[in-house]
């Protein structure tokens, strides 16, 4: 396969990808993704967003080889998608976790441990790291997948995905089905892959959780590549500056103000800044960890 | 199934094998060449090329402890599915069986002996085939639809290992439920029968000769005389002639004798009156040792014949002619240099006939155990088993579970011997050059309403020369589908052990193996391919 374009050391590269899902007949139905171009360079963590039927899973599973191109070239890790032997160097988190379920967790990451031609002794060692990794409790190791809840479920199947050392993770809707905590453990664990020097793809509708993590981002609408860059140099707003200090009195404000329109500029807000849900969350769970029974709000009140 | 099917031609079968192959495979690449031409143009021959190369790099990388890992995650997920409820049907099934076969107290005979061993066996295999049957035709759809499989094959797992892990691992699980009941079916068949009555289990191990036949005159005829029974199984020789009926044995030496140096013959000889003669006897017969080399031959006493039941005489390996004053050595002196024994049997009683045919007189051997001979047959039963499971794996690769099901199943009663036969007239002989009388579909349907005689020619002209080209497509259809098909005509040994003998290997067990081994590459190849080549996440 010869594929175009500067970027030859990519992770993945992705030539005009086109895919069009047809009917029994062979007539197109839909046009999933069209001519689709982008690489994803090592060590990076790139995002995939979108809205629902935007093209973002296929585009995964066109990679992966669960889907068959219409037309383009895809390179991933140097080999081609049809290629098996690229799955020695790949973790997949799919977006719901097609685990299973007659299996405990254990059993879990020794199949897939296996599947990678692991010997035992290297699956036990691994299988005890990434369940204490994705902090899956003692106590329901040993439980069928069955029965376990969809947050559970989640961080065994990113356990999975990790039980080869991967070089490239692909993450579906990483955070699909997680409570808050386990939402930031999740970024957390993206944030460390990156650390390792780990590529890491990950597609989501989540935005707040991919400003969170990605380096960059690509934005599909309609199997469409519509927008491609670093977060930070995106979402930058070339017309405004931002200035962040400690709490200011109203005297100081009124200085700060006068100023600045000594210089031309037009204020268009002063504020406190707030904190985001999630911050707030996570800091009451911390605070009621660490003194059990303190309440914030007090007994009997209703609003 | 024939009790007494032919011995399986070694060379020929083997030939026939690879030409079914090659042809299918030649055909499949056709197939694929055309439909990449017609899909992708002039880049057909560089992307055939690729999946060539894909496909030979998936068959050389197999890892053992990948299709193991697949083996057992199947076995433990039929496991946990709680498909060895099984054994609970089959536990309530004898725990009941007694109650409807005790024979209440009388004494057992041999049709109830052979009535227990049938139930079992059985009971076995239609508890057995059925499991299977659903096990491995819904395996692989229902982890397509479930998407758990697509968890495997983003890992360095090939196609190639899914279906042999799946294979691997229904059959491991059949063999498991197999092992479990013919081990109670056995206890269950020794416990109903009371200790003073288990001689009548036993595993006799015959010597099947050749038969031919001399006539009245001592003529060298086909066959013996037809005494107007339209079953023409066996033929009769007549009393006080030269009719013999001549049983040729090969391989036969001084360890077909047993521990005390005779040599044991049994019979069942059916008799035919031609008047009523001495009621009080049953007809009479002998045998006649002959060696041709050394041109002599020995005739033991004459012995009734005991019809439907069969009768064992113990000939000494000393052969004494007091008349003569001369002592036989049985082996030394009738065996022949190429170690054939020649047996004639002749009918002493004026105008009475004996019936007899090829399977009627055997040397047997020293009898085996009855458990040897029950779990060759539950041997058979696995045989099946295992092509039952890659028949449905390799359909479940691209079909539905429901579907898949249908189609082994189909495939499973086509594989029956009248099936067989009746494929066989249709296609009007062994081979599609033999042609068919009357013509096929369409020229049959022709006849039938113009009232046309079929051995009248058909009018010479185009319409009739195109119909009777599609009926050759489809005879040849139907003769491809014939070859694909298998045969079980040797696989059913269940007769063997509940009529009392073992079952031979020549017979039964080796040509089972062989055509079970036959099916091994063609399903797992077929269904590698069928799971390469789809999209499993396709809508």
């Amino acid at each position: 396969m010869s594929l175009s374009g500067p970027s030859t050391d990519s992770v993945i590269q992705i030539r005009n990808l086109s895919k069009v899902y047809r009917d029994f007949w062979g007539r197109p139905k839909v046009k999933a993704l069209n001519a689709l171009t982008l690489d994803v360079r090592p060590g990076e963590v790139f995002g995939l967003l979108g809205p629902n039927g935007s093209g973002k899973t296929t585009t995964m599973k066109l990679l992966l080889g669960l889907l068959f191109p219409t037309e383009g070239e895809i390179k991933i890790l140097g080999k081609s998608a049809a290629d098996v032997g690229k799955n020695e160097r790949i973790g997949y988190l799919p977006e719901e976790s097609y685990l299973y379920r007659f299996l405990n967790a254990y059993e879990t990451l020794d199949f897939y441990g296996r599947l990678f031609d692991m010997p035992a002794a290297k699956r036990k060692e691994r299988s005890e790291q990434l369940l204490d990794l994705v902090k899956l409790a003692p106590q329901a190791r040993h439980r069928q997948l069955k029965e376990y809840s969809k947050g559970m479920t989640r961080r065994i199947g990113v356990a999975q995905a990790l039980i080869n050392d991967p070089d490239l993770v692909m993450l579906d809707e990483p955070t699909s089905g997680l409570d808050p905590l386990g939402n930031r453990d999740m970024k957390d664990l993206i944030l460390d892959l990156k650390k390792q020097g780990k590529t890491v793809l990950m597609c989501s509708h989540l935005l707040a959780d991919v400003q969170d993590v990605c380096d960059r981002i690509a934005i599909l609408y309609g199997g469409e590549l519509k927008v491609m860059g670093r977060v930070d140099e995106l979402l930058k707003a070339q017309d405004e500056t931002q200035i962040l200090s400690s709490k200011l009195s109203p005297e100081a404000i009124r200085d700060v103000e006068a100023v600045l329109k000594k210089h031309g500029a037009n204020i268009l807000k002063v504020d406190q800044p707030t904190a985001n849900l999630e911050d707030l969350f996570l800091k009451t769970v911390q605070e009621s960890r660490e003194r059990p029974g303190h309440r914030t709000v007090k007994e009997g009140t209703a609003s | 199934m024939s009790f007494d099917p032919d011995l399986m031609p070694l060379v020929p079968a083997l030939r026939h094998w690879l030409i079914v192959i090659g042809g299918l495979s030649a055909a499949a690449i056709l197939v694929s060449l055309l439909s990449m031409l017609v899909i992708h143009g002039g880049k057909c021959l560089q992307l055939f090329a690729d999946e060539v190369q894909g496909f030979l790099t998936d068959l050389v990388s197999i890892s053992i402890r990948r299709v193991f890992a697949l083996a057992k995650l199947t076995f433990m997920e039929a496991y946990r599915r709680k498909a060895l409820l099984v054994f609970v049907v089959f536990a309530l099934l004898f725990m009941f069986a007694g109650w409807f076969m005790g024979n209440d107290g009388e004494e057992i005979t041999k049709p109830t002996v052979k009535l227990y061993i049938s139930f079992v066996l059985r009971a076995i295999t239609w508890l057995t085939l059925p499991l299977m049957f659903i096990l491995s035709s819904f395996g692989i759809p229902e982890e397509i639809r479930l998407r758990s499989l697509h968890t495997v094959v983003t890992k360095p797992a090939r196609r190639l290992e899914i279906v042999l892990g799946r294979v691997l691992g229904f059959t491991a699980l059949g063999s498991l439920v197999l092992v479990v009941m013919s081990v109670v079916g056995w206890i269950w068949i020794v416990r109903q029968i009371p200790a003073d009555a288990r001689s009548m289990l036993i595993c006799r191990v015959p010597v099947r000769g050749n038969l031919s036949f001399k006539d009245r005159n001592g003529q060298d005829v086909e066959k013996g005389i037809n005494v107007g029974d339209i079953n023409e199984f066996r033929s009769y020789i007549e009393g006080a002639t030269k009719a013999r009926a001549i049983w040729t044995f090969s391989g036969i030496g001084e360890n077909s004798l047993d521990s005390e140096g005779n040599l044991h013959i049994e019979n069942q000889f059916m008799a035919f009156r031609s008047y009523k003669g001495d009621m009080n006897r049953q007809l009479l017969f002998d045998y006649q040792f002959r060696n041709p080399e050394k041109n002599i031959t020995y005739t033991t006493q004459a012995w009734p014949i005991v019809e439907k039941r069969g009768v064992t005489k113990a000939i000494p390996r000393k052969l004494e002619v007091p008349s003569e004053g001369k002592t036989y050595d049985l082996i030394k002196d009738f065996v022949t240099s190429d170690g054939n024994l020649i047996v004639e049997v002749s009918c002493i009683d004026r105008e009475q006939y004996l019936g007899m045919a090829r399977i009627d007189l055997f040397i047997r051997l020293p009898d085996q155990n009855f458990a040897v001979g029950f779990f060759k047959a539950v041997f058979g039963i696995e045989m099946i088993m295992i092509l039952v499971v890659l028949m449905g794996v390799c359909a479940s690769t691209f079909l539905k579970g429901p579907i898949a099901t249908a189609l082994t199943f189909i495939l499973f009663i086509l594989s029956g011997e009248d099936t067989h036969k009746f494929m066989d007239q249709l296609i009007g002989g062994k081979s599609i050059k033999d042609g068919w009388q009357g013509g096929g579909f369409f020229e049959s349907i022709y006849r039938i309403v113009t009232h046309m005689n079929p051995t009248t020619d058909l009018p010479a002209n185009y319409a009739f020369t195109i119909m009777q080209g599609v009926d050759w497509v489809l005879t040849f259809f139907l003769w491809t589908c014939k070859q694909v098909i298998p045969h079980l005509k040797y696989f059913n040994m269940q007769e063997y052990v509940a009529n009392g003998f073992d079952v031979p290997f020549d017979q039964s067990l080796g040509p089972c193996l062989l055509i079970t081994l036959a099916y091994v590459l063609p399903c797992v190849l077929l269904g590698f391919f069928a799971l390469r080549i789809r999209e499993l996440e396709s809508k």
